[in-house]
């Protein structure tokens, strides 16, 4: 019986934690003016993603060669490009392009970066020696550096851009989620949890992986920005999502420069999609850490 | 010093050999090779002639044979020759590495000299419109792509000042003037991205240091605002930027591959970008390594300064 109500405690309290980081979430937004432009930032973002369909004036692939280059207009409020596809339209959908391939890429990275961590941190010795190593080993590449060398062996596309943006990322998520495991591993619960004999699959997913899940989410949020920078770069040199496909870095590339003094627009507003989600991700992981872990956070 | 030295150069030996291993194995993973693209290039040539070429660059060995071939050349600086142009790696590196030395060293300056005075500016009047502006432009730094801010600073420079990129490196000791007319725009897209963290560091540190007890003394003392930050609080505020600066090499080199790209400079990023294009792994592999080296070393020496600067710290 004691046992099971212990259960259903840890259950409940693991509730009262998610109850408690939201509210705690909430609070801070609504005392930072960032935090909450930043949400909704992320929120038009999402929205526009899951309704670019409906959102979106035109068919993004659809080209209209008598209306090529045209400057904004009520009918293209963000013009045309050179072969007359209307721009808003391609922007709209580049959000979904954009937020899947950064949601597939961290979750993945995340998830690998988790699971190295928690080996590391738990076992230490030799598995930890051995794995760190291999994580400085591609950390010692700058990302982006990797994330191109990655993407000319597995061909360009956007399946492939977003498995070298999750390689990227696994080593600083694994060495994060290591020295947190490290700290939770120190306290009495673990050790009472030893002490009683559970198997320590059970001692890592119920006692030590919750406990580390703050430090996981903000870092993720964090990425997601990056990752969506990451996408628009390798896009940009021909090494992402690839034509007719609508992406911002391959908008900006295969357009905006070639048109640059014609039709700068061509240039200004996939830029500046990029910028906002960019920006809108960062401020969010900012939040995050201020509302979740004030061991991160910093001015 | 000299035992932390000697100890973080022996680690660094594994993490590079780990780094090379991946880099090289990658490279071998692609489907098709430099000669399939020049097959592509050159029309139909011979099975018995591409037999020739893949035994004359030593292609058709082992793997673990290529692996230690390229690591002996790389040690022995003498990398090889691109699959693609037959010049030697060794040559065109000598000639693209002094470009992007050049934007990054330019870039850093810049970066600092833009990211230093704002952070400063923004800590010592917190919570006021100049402080919310420099946190908004390091904000902005953070999140505007590069190649986009390149992109828009070509474009309307070509319209309103109708100035286009030169065609044709033209190196500092040629003419010193047209170089920075060449440098300074790609120098100040790159050098944006570096001062956004770098502000955003300076402005934390400054303000922790603002608290600390021997300047509120200072202030105690009646001296000078001028006097409190730039002499007391400054110099050590500046410590913990020392390893920020250290931390964004990675980002700063990487930049160097796009911003390189856009305004059409002869550099290392480049280079590595139209060799990634052509499959020429032999220039891709020497590169990438080259700039995991490069920022191994720089980290060492961030460091190195760092212990240097606040003589508090001790290493064992």
């Amino acid at each position: 019986m004691a046992l099971v109500n212990a259960r259903e405690a840890a259950f409940e309290g693991t509730a009262t934690v998610e109850l408690g980081r939201a509210r705690a979430l909430w609070a801070t937004i609504r005392r930072k003016p960032l935090g909450a432009v930043s949400a909704a930032l992320i929120a038009v973002l999402v929205l526009t993603a899951i309704f670019a369909d409906v959102l979106a004036p035109y068919d993004p692939l659809a080209a209209q060669p008598e209306i090529r280059l045209a400057a904004p207009s009520w009918e293209h409020p963000f013009g045309t490009d050179d072969i007359g596809r209307d721009v808003l339209s391609r922007v709209v959908h580049g959000t979904r392009i954009s937020l899947w391939v950064g949601l597939l890429a961290v979750g993945i990275g995340t998830v690998a970066g988790m699971i190295i961590g928690l080996l590391c941190g738990y076992c230490e010795g030799r598995t930890d020696l051995v794995l760190q190593r291999l994580m400085d080993g591609i950390q010692a590449i700058p990302g982006l550096v990797l994330a191109l060398a990655i993407v000319s062996v597995l061909r360009p596309n956007t399946t492939n851009a977003m498995l070298a943006i999750a390689l990227v990322i696994i080593p600083g998520n694994s060495r994060i989620v290591r020295g947190a495991v490290l700290s939770a591993k120190q306290n009495r619960y673990v050790e009472a949890a030893q002490a009683i004999g559970c198997r320590h699959p059970r001692i890592i997913l119920s006692h030590i992986l919750p406990n580390v899940t703050a430090p996981i989410l903000v870092i993720a949020s964090i990425w997601l920005g990056n990752a969506i920078l990451i996408e628009a770069t390798l896009s940009f040199l021909g090494l992402g999502t690839q034509p007719p496909t609508p992406s911002w870095g391959l908008m900006l590339s295969s357009t905006g420069r070639a048109f640059m003094e014609q039709a700068p627009w061509l240039a200004l507003f996939p830029g500046l999609a990029i910028s906002l989600a960019v920006l809108g991700f960062n401020l969010f992981g900012d939040t995050l850490r201020d509302a979740w872990d004030p061991k991160l956070r910093r001015s | 010093m000299y035992k932390y030295v000697a100890r973080r150069l022996f680690l660094a030996i594994p993490v590079l050999l780990l780094s090379s291993l991946i880099v090289f194995g990658l490279m071998r993973v692609m489907p098709g090779d430099a000669l399939t693209a020049l097959m592509g290039e050159s029309g139909n040539i011979g099975e018995r002639e591409l037999a020739k070429i893949r035994h004359d660059l030593r292609l058709d060995l082992p793997y673990y044979q290529q692996y230690l071939l390229w690591l002996w050349q790389l040690v022995s600086f003498h990398p090889g020759d691109s699959i693609f142009t037959g010049e030697p790696i060794a040559v065109s590196l000598g000639k693209a590495i002094p470009v992007t030395l050049e934007l990054a060293a330019l870039a850093m300056v810049l970066g600092l000299v833009i990211a230093v005075p704002i952070g400063v500016v923004s800590a010592t009047r917190q919570d006021t419109p100049s402080d919310y502006v420099g946190r908004v432009v390091a904000v902005s730094g953070l999140s505007l792509p590069d190649f986009w801010l390149g992109t828009l600073v070509i474009t309307f420079a070509a319209i309103w000042f109708h100035w286009i990129p030169a065609i044709g490196y033209v190196s500092f000791w040629e003419s010193p003037l047209r170089n920075l007319e060449q440098f300074l725009l790609p120098a100040a897209v790159l050098g944006f991205r570096l001062s956004a963290a770098t502000m955003r560091m300076t402005r934390s540190t400054v303000l922790e240091v603002l608290r600390e007890d021997y300047v509120r003394t200072a202030w105690a003392k009646g001296l000078e605002g001028r006097i409190v930050v730039y002499k007391h609080a400054l110099k050590n505020a500046l410590i913990p930027v020392v390893t920020i600066v250290g931390g964004q090499l990675g980002v700063l080199l990487a930049g160097t591959f796009v911003v390189e790209t856009i305004f059409a400079l002869p550099g290392m990023g480049r280079l590595t970008v139209e060799a990634i294009m052509f499959r020429d792994y032999p220039v891709v592999q020497t590169n990438v390594m080259l700039v995991a080296g490069t920022l191994v070393t720089l980290n060492l020496f961030v460091d190195m300064t760092y212990a240097w600067l606040d003589p508090r710290i001790r290493y064992q």
